[in-house]
């Protein structure tokens, strides 16, 4: 089977999507060729991960380009956010439209980049040099602020102002950490050149590598990718970040692109457990998932937005995940591999719900937003269902994530983590719940004008898809999905048998 | 690798250049006035581009040559060209706000020098000459600078030059340090500056117009 067809396909369709939208400007055109777009990437998506799963890793282009499990596991999980924003972003954008005096031009702008954004996401977990990887990432944070100011108020320039400064200087600091990768390989005098930035190079000779280097150059690297993922405390701009992108953008902010930074990490900490043994690396991993918790869960309990909610919660999410990889073992990695895809299919609907809330309320405010159940039964419904779904109880795959996560560090002898973890999620569960109840139940205010009943199919389709996968999941993880994993979990972690 | 081999007097120009770099960093420092932000920036890169090429001359690599000149055509023509073309077109002649003295700023740059030359001194000593040593020290504090450039000034543009005082920083520290890096990552970085450094100017060319300002000090809605 040829794969470069493949790729070539998975990648040149955003692309193609998005110049021909923004050249044509037909509106109707632009709508449904992302679409389009965006169901050949998952297809492709699907055919690449069953060809490495069966048969061998992809390398092509003298190894420029090298899919491994791990690698086409993230461009699934991206192309499904992808297909999910673009059939919920016919909706959202039409109202946009009609209701807030969205501009055309505002519209192609959008379109332009919402393809270019899914471009630059699904290329870079297929790079092999760790260097050209960090400046894709840099790319995603440009068409990504320039989403995040579709609208353009006050707000949103702040917040796409703030998302660029951070980030750019925080990716600077992970090329800083790159370079001593290098650097590390590198030593004058030494017998062993590691002349190399690829990560399948670098992976192969870790052993070489300088110990005393490897450990400032992979703390650069978790605090620099850190400000993409949004690890406290560097998670300053997500809040603002996803409150204020359109909901499309926010689900494809929160539920794909920091999937994609972890990965980054992830990447790097095999490189250095290789290089200085687990140890070290594990410590700073399970340090800052467990500190992203916490902020997480504070910034959810102090929470007025119904936007910024679901940020805390990534924020919270990313740390359960960080905190996953870093505990290691079979069960933690296993765990945080799933709760990567539990994450991305329930925050995707929780964003889609949140933004039909804005579209029908014209309100962030929680406090404002009341008895949706009688206004919006459909959205209500899914979105209550997915709520719960989101904070992890049984029958959604989140239970079963973190789950594996609390068995592992039980079975590392991190008691105190374990126990530190049970109350920042049952702090979450507790006032995640009560946000979303009294959103979707409460009474409905007695002068609300505004139309009842939902939207287009295409505001709640987009919801009701990630949520039923994410509840079947939980009842039933197919085989496949689970050699994946495994596998997956022998390539970060090498001393699991 | 430098310091091998070569005349002395080559290490003495390397020396006063790199010395040149650091002065012009605290020119940063120390000035009130954007357009002097923006040349001094201007003179650091090209002190940067024949430091580059003097290490490519001594390393005997075309890899380095034509990094070089590509850091002369991005970083010390186009984008000075750009941000001086962009501050007559709004015609700003506000002061840049600063939310610390400058003597106080100028003592943070020196701290800050020190502390990178102990970092670096810790870090490579033990396998490079003094020459590298130094250079690479200075190199990392235009970082430290860089950051505290952000950190302690409220307009975009000066925000801008601090991302690009970090990036200079990193690119001198990258030719001296591993002069062998595969050049297709200096080529992906100026890009990538480029790339920013347009986005941004957009970004604040609408900031300008909803807000009047450059200022970044009323950016202070979203809370929370």
């Amino acid at each position: 089977m040829n794969m470069k067809l493949f790729i070539f396909i998975v990648l040149i369709s955003p692309l193609l999507a998005s110049l021909s939208s923004f050249i044509l400007k037909n509106k109707r055109f632009a709508e449904y060729i992302s679409l389009l777009a965006s169901s050949l990437d998952i297809i492709g998506a699907f055919i690449i991960l069953y060809f490495v799963l069966n048969f061998k890793p992809i390398f092509l282009f003298n190894n420029a380009i090298a899919i491994d499990k791990f690698s086409a596991y993230l461009i699934l999980l991206v192309s499904i956010v992808y297909f999910l924003s673009s059939i919920y972003s016919i909706s959202y954008m039409r109202l946009a439209i009609n209701n807030e005096k969205m501009t055309e031009n505002e519209f192609f702008r959008y379109e332009l980049f919402f393809n270019l954004f899914a471009f630059t996401m699904l290329i870079a977990p297929m790079i092999n040099n760790m260097a050209v990887y960090l400046i894709d990432i840099e790319l995603t944070t440009i068409t990504s602020s320039f989403l995040v100011i579709s609208e353009v108020t006050e707000k949103s320039i702040e917040a796409a102002w703030k998302y660029i400064l951070v980030v750019s200087s925080g990716i600077s600091l992970a090329l800083l950490g790159t370079i001593l990768f290098y650097l590390s390989g590198n030593i004058p005098g030494s017998a062993n050149i590691v002349s190399s930035l690829d990560w399948t190079v670098l992976g192969l000779n870790a052993v070489y590598l300088n110990e005393g280097i490897v450990r400032i150059a992979f703390v650069l690297i978790v605090i620099g990718l850190g400000t993409k993922v949004g690890l406290a405390p560097m998670h300053t701009w997500v809040p603002d970040a996803y409150s204020e992108a359109p909901s499309p953008v926010s689900a494809m902010l929160s539920a794909s692109l920091e999937n994609v930074a972890l990965y980054g990490i992830i990447r790097y900490f095999g490189i250095a457990g290789k290089s200085l043994g687990f140890g070290y690396p594990e410590v700073i991993l399970i340090t800052i998932g467990i500190f992203s918790i916490f902020i997480g869960v504070m910034g959810i309990i102090y929470q007025n937005s119904s936007k910024r909610l679901f940020a805390y919660s990534s924020i919270e999410h990313m740390g359960i995940i960080t905190l996953g990889f870093g505990l290691g073992g079979i069960f933690g990695t296993f765990g945080a591999l799933l709760q990567m895809l539990g994450h991305t299919l329930t925050k995707s609907t929780m964003y889609f719900g949140a933004g039909n809330f804005l579209h029908k309320f014209k309100t962030k405010n929680i406090k404002k937003i009341k008895g949706v159940f009688h206004i919006m039964p459909k959205t209500a419904f899914l979105f209550s269902i997915g709520s719960v779904a989101l904070i992890g109880v049984p029958p959604s795959v989140i239970f079963i994530s973190e789950f594996l996560i609390i068995l592992q560090s039980l079975k590392d002898g991190y008691y105190l983590v374990a126990v530190i973890l049970i109350g920042f999620l049952l702090a979450a569960f507790i006032s995640l719940l009560t946000k979303s109840g009294s959103m979707v139940f409460g009474k409905a205010d007695e002068n609300f004008k505004a139309e009842r009943g939902d939207f287009s199919p295409f505001s709640y389709v987009p919801m009701l898809l990630p949520l039923a996968a994410s509840l079947i999941l939980g009842f039933y993880i197919p085989n496949g999905l689970h050699n994946l994993l495994i596998g997956i979990v022998h390539i970060i972690n090498f001393k699991i048998k | 690798m430098l310091g091998y081999s070569m005349p002395l007097y080559i290490y003495v120009i390397e020396d006063l250049l790199v010395s040149l770099v650091l002065l012009s960093s605290f020119v940063m420092l120390s000035s009130r006035w954007i357009s002097f932000y923006i040349h001094a920036y201007g003179f650091q890169s090209f002190l940067i581009f024949v430091l580059t090429l003097i290490l490519g001359i001594e390393a005997q690599s075309v890899d380095l040559y034509l990094v070089a000149f590509l850091t002369l055509f991005v970083r010390t023509i186009f984008v000075p060209y750009i941000l001086l073309k962009m501050i007559k077109k709004f015609n700003i002649k506000e002061e840049v706000k600063l939310t610390l003295k400058i003597p106080f700023s100028i003592i943070s740059g020196v701290v800050l020098t020190v502390f990178a030359y102990f970092l670096m001194y810790r870090l490579i000593s033990p396998f490079s000459t003094k020459i590298v040593v130094n250079v690479s020290s200075i190199a990392l504090s235009l970082i430290f600078v860089g950051f505290f450039m952000i950190i302690s000034r409220f307009t975009t543009i000066t925000h801008i030059l601090g991302l690009l005082v970090i990036e200079n920083g990193i690119f001198l520290l990258s030719v001296v340090v591993v002069p062998t890096l595969p050049i297709i990552v200096e080529l992906v970085v100026l890009f990538d500056i480029l790339v920013t450094v347009t986005a941004m100017l957009i970004l604040s060319m609408f900031m300008k117009m909803r807000t009047g300002s450059f200022s970044t000090s009323m950016l202070n809605r979203l809370v929370g």
